[in-house]
């Protein structure tokens, strides 16, 4: 199939906007001044080494980071215009508009069916109207056909692969607007990496998806646009180096630093 | 691992090179055998491209193998990729060449006018010089020399037309198919410079990144 069968238009919306981010856990000043727009409907790609925060500034994105002690954001982040650290906003609400995929599957201990009926659940969807939710979630997800007879099973039973779709299903049950996904393939076989990135190609047409991966030949396989963050110096906060559409990234980067990392120069 | 896949880079572009300059001693052979009449320098010319089909044929799988096993990006893949084309378009050169060599032969037993031979040559001097500059812009990643090629290419376009008028001086009774001969050398000569100019562009994209340096020339190419 081909992921680019509908190339994301240079005028699309940016669905978040960030300018001028600057992160801190404690004492230690993690990104500095990052400007970016995400745009709607596209799928953007975070890379860097390891350590260079691009998780970190992912989970900016849903206020995951309120979850650590003296972690603090300065700066600003919008959801279609919204300032997202508003006093106000509220961060459970706003994790269901954006909702995330980690690296380890992690199904809650209950059923395929309850897994994904949970977040409906909670928002007070009438049980009537649930098994659609359901099941339009898992084949959004690519998953109905694996599970439709086995809805009750648990979903710690499925292989690591339908663990993660499974996820994805559980996310996409509460309509959210942006998935962020933050390695979601690092811990799974090679064919259901395959599954996730068409699933990702599918997803987009209907949300805007961010994935942090340390795979780069999967960014230039999946994303529209690629942000590379880098850690110059041990103990500095990461910058922003270069953000693109993903073609250009990967045939002609501008910032040499680029160039440097996505050919294995070092990194 | 990826200090192999660089000295593979590095010796695919010395092959590129290396070919690049036996293509300019194709040229050089081929008109010296026009000009000349020397049949056997022309034959050692035809019966020298199967190598020349063969090392060019080489560096295509070559760099495919590359691209399939090592995920090239950037300068590395633009890189791999221009080495290709290149090597594509001294392929066609080398077959301009051979060209040129096969009606050395065909003229070799009839003397034309002085005057004719040596416009031949003097186009061969220019585009040698044109080969020898895309061969140093390659080599150096010289983007401002890949770039005059194009400038280096016209004085041989004017010497192809130049050709064209000493031909209308002939009289009727010289040979028709000798004239129609030398016209084509003069014509493979001037494809040779144009492929030369392509492989300019090819560099320019190869250092700046920027596509559009593939489209700046309107030549015709072949």
């Amino acid at each position: 199939m081909s992921y680019r069968s509908t190339p994301v238009p240079d005028d699309a919306l940016e669905k978040i906007t960030v300018k001028g981010l600057d992160f801190f856990y404690g004492d230690f000043h993690a990104l500095t001044d990052i400007t970016v727009g995400i745009k709607e409907k596209a799928v953007t790609a975070f890379i860097g080494p390891s350590g260079c925060g691009k998780s970190t500034f992912l989970r900016c994105f849903n206020r995951m980071n309120d979850l650590i002690p003296g972690a603090r954001a300065e700066g600003r982040i919008t959801l279609d215009g919204q300032d997202i650290y508003a006093a106000g906003v509220d961060p459970v609400d706003l994790r269901r508009r954006i909702g995330m995929i980690f690296q380890q599957p992690n199904p809650f201990p209950m059923s395929i069916y309850d897994n994904v009926a949970f977040g409906p659940r909670l928002q007070g969807v009438k049980k009537a109207d649930l098994d659609k939710i359901v099941q339009t979630s898992l084949e959004r997800a690519n998953l109905w056909k694996e599970t439709k007879d086995i809805l009750g099973r648990n979903g710690l039973a499925l292989s690591g692969g339908q663990q993660q779709r499974l996820c994805i299903a559980r996310v996409l049950a509460v309509e959210p607007e942006v998935m962020l996904m933050d390695e979601p393939c690092s811990a799974i076989d090679p064919t259901s990496v395959q599954k996730i990135e068409d699933l990702m190609a599918e997803l987009k047409d209907r949300i805007t998806i961010v994935i942090v991966t340390h795979n780069m030949q999967q960014a230039a396989r999946v994303s529209d646009f690629t942000a590379f963050f880098l850690q110059e110096m041990a103990g500095e906060p990461a910058v922003l180096v270069e953000y693109d559409r993903t073609a250009n990234i990967f045939t002609s980067p501008k910032d040499r630093r680029t160039e440097d990392y996505i050919t294995g120069r070092f990194g | 691992m990826r200090e192999a896949f660089r000295q593979e880079l590095k010796d695919l572009k010395v092959e590129v090179l290396s070919i690049g300059r036996a293509v300019t001693g194709v040229t050089r052979d081929a008109v010296t055998s026009l000009v000349e009449g020397d049949v056997d320098l022309a034959e050692k010319v035809i019966a020298g491209d199967a190598e020349i089909d063969r090392r060019t044929l080489q560096v295509e799988e070559h760099a495919i193998e590359v691209t399939a096993t090592q995920f090239p990006v950037a300068r590395d893949l633009r890189l791999l990729h221009s080495l290709t084309y290149i090597a594509l378009h001294l392929e066609r050169m080398a077959d301009l060449g051979v060209n040129i060599a096969r009606a050395a032969k065909r003229t070799a037993d009839r003397r034309g006018p002085q005057t004719l031979y040596d416009l031949i040559q003097a186009q061969g001097n220019l585009v040698y010089r044109v080969l020898d500059a895309t061969c140093e812009a390659l080599e150096k990643n010289d983007l401002e020399l890949a770039r005059k090629l194009q400038d280096l290419d016209e004085p041989i376009d004017h010497l192809y037309k130049q050709f064209f008028r000493e031909l209308a001086r002939l009289q009727d009774e010289e040979d028709i198919e000798w004239a129609s001969s030398m016209v084509l050398a003069s014509r493979y000569l001037e494809r040779i410079a144009d492929n030369a100019v392509d492989i300019g562009e090819r560099i320019a994209y190869l250092v700046t990144g920027e596509f559009d340096a593939l489209h700046d020339s309107d030549e015709e190419t072949g």
